[in-house]
């Protein structure tokens, strides 16, 4: 109960923010998931860790609706209509995303952006649709107060997004997230060069490798902070293993591979099923929600994304000093076998209620919260131990991107001359893209707003917040001990 | 084999998009300007021999994040045998190929080489040949001129370079003459070139130039409103 009053009396939270702290802490009363000892176990030590969905999930974690679908049909639940015009889509998204739930209260995906736009505004001068876009992304960006949240572009041009792209330049806002869907046979290169020089004036949109994602469903969005989801559905939940806790347990590399490996990946297998049973039987979501119940998800459209973090330092762990992921051939090779042995457990393991995924677990590069020291996002090199050369990085993020199908990226500042020669950083990301690597998001290094591990965030709220001031972003809060942590300050900056 | 002086992998301000620089050592004028005289000695011991191969050999190592290679100097045109076999070698990897140059050897001469390079990027240094004997210790103006109506005609200049010294400078330019002539060649505007301003800074200089501060915005900002008004594609 200390930490109920902790949070009603809290002058760090805002309303808002007591209010899901207060849900969230009331829904961790509740003991209802079945738990084997051994699971606990690995809970108690952190090496599984359910990244604080609660104790009894009553909803899927990531939800991504078929807006289309919404916006043909309308919604029923929501007494709204199939909009006619522009004025009338903006009302009707802005309702819409305001009852689409998700871990973190608001919604992670808000659609392919650009496409829904599009045939809205044939008929409007630029000025009068940048001015309407502008009110609605100040809107977006202060009710969706948590930049786990995404809109795609792409990878067509089209005279929405490159206006979005240019609004978003303006407004220098952390919500939404954007990402550019690119692929160099669909997309022309000036629409992202366009994007890359509004990604380095904002850190947004991020790249998104769509030749290879669009192979992971029928039809694929990009929420929260780079989740490769389908639409019309989502994910049931993420859980992660934190590798580097679990390699702690011995030095005996044969031991961690074949014993304490396999074990824990089949206890958070289980303990994800579990999650997964109580959602879709006990939680009555499908039943009730709207979204479920007028079919803008449908439950068979949900995956379980297999998390796991700090492949880095597990690796390491076993090398001796000097040989590092990333720099090294050995702990790469060792770091493979890591990945390919969770890999090959998920491929096997039968999940429940994962239709769309042929009941697999799908693996997710998970990108570390708040908590973890010493411990780097998902497959990513350490900060600090970047490889010299930018080709090596992205080489090497190639060949294990190859593992992960629901979300995994690289994150580059570049030096501000990247904004004079944007085509050059375009050739880079059709390089790395022809290897095989999944997604890229880029900031310029003078960026107020910053990209922590997927999110973005701005140094000066940051700065609030260290000072002990309430900030609007739920994400500032994760963000500011997550800039420090993790050294983000320090991550090497490529110059072109 | 060539005196290669260095490559660099990652270049962005060696012609469109990310190229791999190679600098080729040795040159035949020597410029006020020259921010890296070290390179203009026809002999020197950090310069290395090196095949085509071999050079080629290091440029793969960037494949696939470049779309070419630009090969610059010193000056490279001093050493064609070796552009020609490097240039054939680039081309197995579907790279362009673009030539760096001071334009004081004619392309005319050299046919093989234009038809099997992308694009010269030429160094267009002053139009008054008193102002161009001043500023490189050359004398013979007119094969640049030559080279810049070749290149211009049959599609090949990929872009004009342009150095803006500051007025107040001890060395005259006459940078309004160069884009006025320039300016006269239909192709250069109707194919848009790009004709980049290059604004004189001292790093690296060496000559009585070293310390002349950096050509001040207006002057730049001048250049490039009359290029403009040229219709020239002008950039700074």
């Amino acid at each position: 109960m200390a930490n109920i009053y902790d949070i009603v009396t809290s002058r760090k939270l805002s309303y808002e923010q007591k209010v899901n702290a207060l849900a969230h802490a009331a829904e961790d009363t509740l003991d209802v998931l079945k738990i084997s000892e051994k699971t606990h176990f690995y809970l108690d030590k952190g090496i599984i860790c359910n990244l604080n969905e609660g104790n009894a999930p009553y909803r899927p974690r990531y939800i991504m609706p078929d807006y289309d679908k919404a916006i043909r049909n309308g919604v029923k639940f929501l007494e709204l209509e199939p909009p006619t015009d522009f004025d009338e889509l903006l009302t009707f998204l802005q309702i819409l995303y305001r009852h689409v739930p998700s871990i973190t209260t608001y919604p992670v995906f808000l659609g392919n952006l650009d496409k829904i736009i599009e045939p809205y505004i044939t008929d409007l001068p630029d000025e009068i649709v940048e001015k309407k876009l502008r009110n609605f992304f100040i809107y977006l960006d202060r009710t969706i107060t948590d930049s786990f949240c995404h809109a795609n572009l792409g990878p067509e041009d089209t005279r929405a997004g490159r206006l979005i792209l240019k609004v978003d330049q303006q407004l220098k806002q952390a919500v939404p997230n954007l990402t550019l869907k690119y692929d160099p046979d669909i997309t022309p290169d000036d629409y992202a060069e366009q994007a890359i020089v509004t990604s380095l004036h904002v850190a947004n949109p991020a790249i998104c490798n769509h030749k290879l994602n669009a192979t992971t469903y029928d039809n694929y969005g990009i929420s929260s902070c780079y989740n490769i989801l389908p639409i019309g559905g989502g994910s049931y939940t993420l859980t992660r293993i934190v590798l580097p806790r679990l390699a702690q347990l011995t030095d005996n590399k044969d031991e961690f591979l074949n014993t304490l490996l396999p074990d824990a990946l089949h206890c958070m297998a289980d303990y994800m099923s579990e999650r997964i049973r109580f959602i879709v039987e006990k939680s009555g979501f499908f039943e009730s929600n709207f979204l479920a119940t007028e079919g803008f998800v449908e439950r068979d459209r949900f995956v379980a994304m297999f998390g796991l973090v700090g492949l880095a330092e597990a690796a390491n762990h076993f090398m001796p000093e000097g040989k590092k992921y990333g720099n090294d051939a050995e702990a790469d090779d060792l770091a493979e076998q890591i990945l390919k042995t969770i890999s090959d457990f998920a491929a096997q393991y039968e999940c429940p209620y994962c239709e769309i995924a042929n009941h697999r677990l799908l693996l997710h590069a998970q990108v570390g919260i708040d908590t973890d020291y010493g411990i780097t996002s998902g497959i990513r090199i350490p900060v600090g131990d970047e490889p010299q050369s930018i080709y090596d990085h992205l080489r090497h993020s190639a060949r294990f991107h190859k593992y992960i199908p629901t979300g995994c990226s690289d994150i580059l500042p570049f030096d501000i001359t990247g904004k004079k020669n944007p085509a050059a950083v375009l050739d880079i990301v059709k390089g790395a893209f022809q290897l095989g690597q999944k997604y890229i998001a880029f900031y310029a290094d003078d960026s107020d707003l910053v990209r922590i591990t997927g999110y973005l965030v701005k140094r000066s709220e940051m700065e609030k917040w260290n000072n002990g001031k309430v900030v609007l972003q739920n994400t500032t809060q994760f963000g500011a001990p997550a800039y420090s942590s993790g050294h983000l300050a320090d991550r090497k900056v490529r110059h072109v | 084999m060539a005196l290669v002086r260095k490559i660099i992998a990652q270049s962005t301000v060696d012609g469109p998009g990310n190229r791999t620089a190679v600098f080729l050592q040795g040159c035949n004028i020597r410029c006020a300007y020259c921010h890296n005289p070290e390179t203009q000695s026809l002999h020197d011991d950090e310069a290395k021999e090196m095949t085509a191969r071999e050079v080629f050999e290091v440029i793969r190592k960037s494949v696939p994040f470049i779309r070419g290679i630009t090969i610059s100097g010193g000056e490279c045109m001093l050493q064609t045998d070796f552009l020609e076999q490097l240039i054939n070698l680039t081309k197995t990897e579907a790279l362009t190929a673009l030539i760096d140059s001071n334009g004081t050897i004619p392309f005319s001469q050299h046919r093989k080489l234009l038809d099997l390079c992308d694009g010269v990027m030429l160094d267009v240094k002053a139009w008054d040949k008193k102002v161009y004997q001043q500023l490189t210790q050359a004398t013979n103006d007119a094969i640049v001129k030559d080279n810049l109506e070749l290149l211009a005609k049959e599609n090949k200049l990929a872009e004009v370079r342009i150095v803006c010294l500051p007025k107040s400078s001890p060395i005259q330019t006459d940078i309004e003459n160069i884009l006025q002539h320039i300016a006269q060649h239909t192709e250069i505007i109707t194919s848009n070139v790009p004709v980049y301003l290059i604004r004189y800074r001292p790093y690296g200089v060496i000559t009585k130039l070293k310390d002349q501060p950096a050509t001040p915005d207006y002057e730049m900002q001048h250049y490039l409103q009359l290029a403009q008004s040229l219709y020239l594609n002008a950039r700074i």
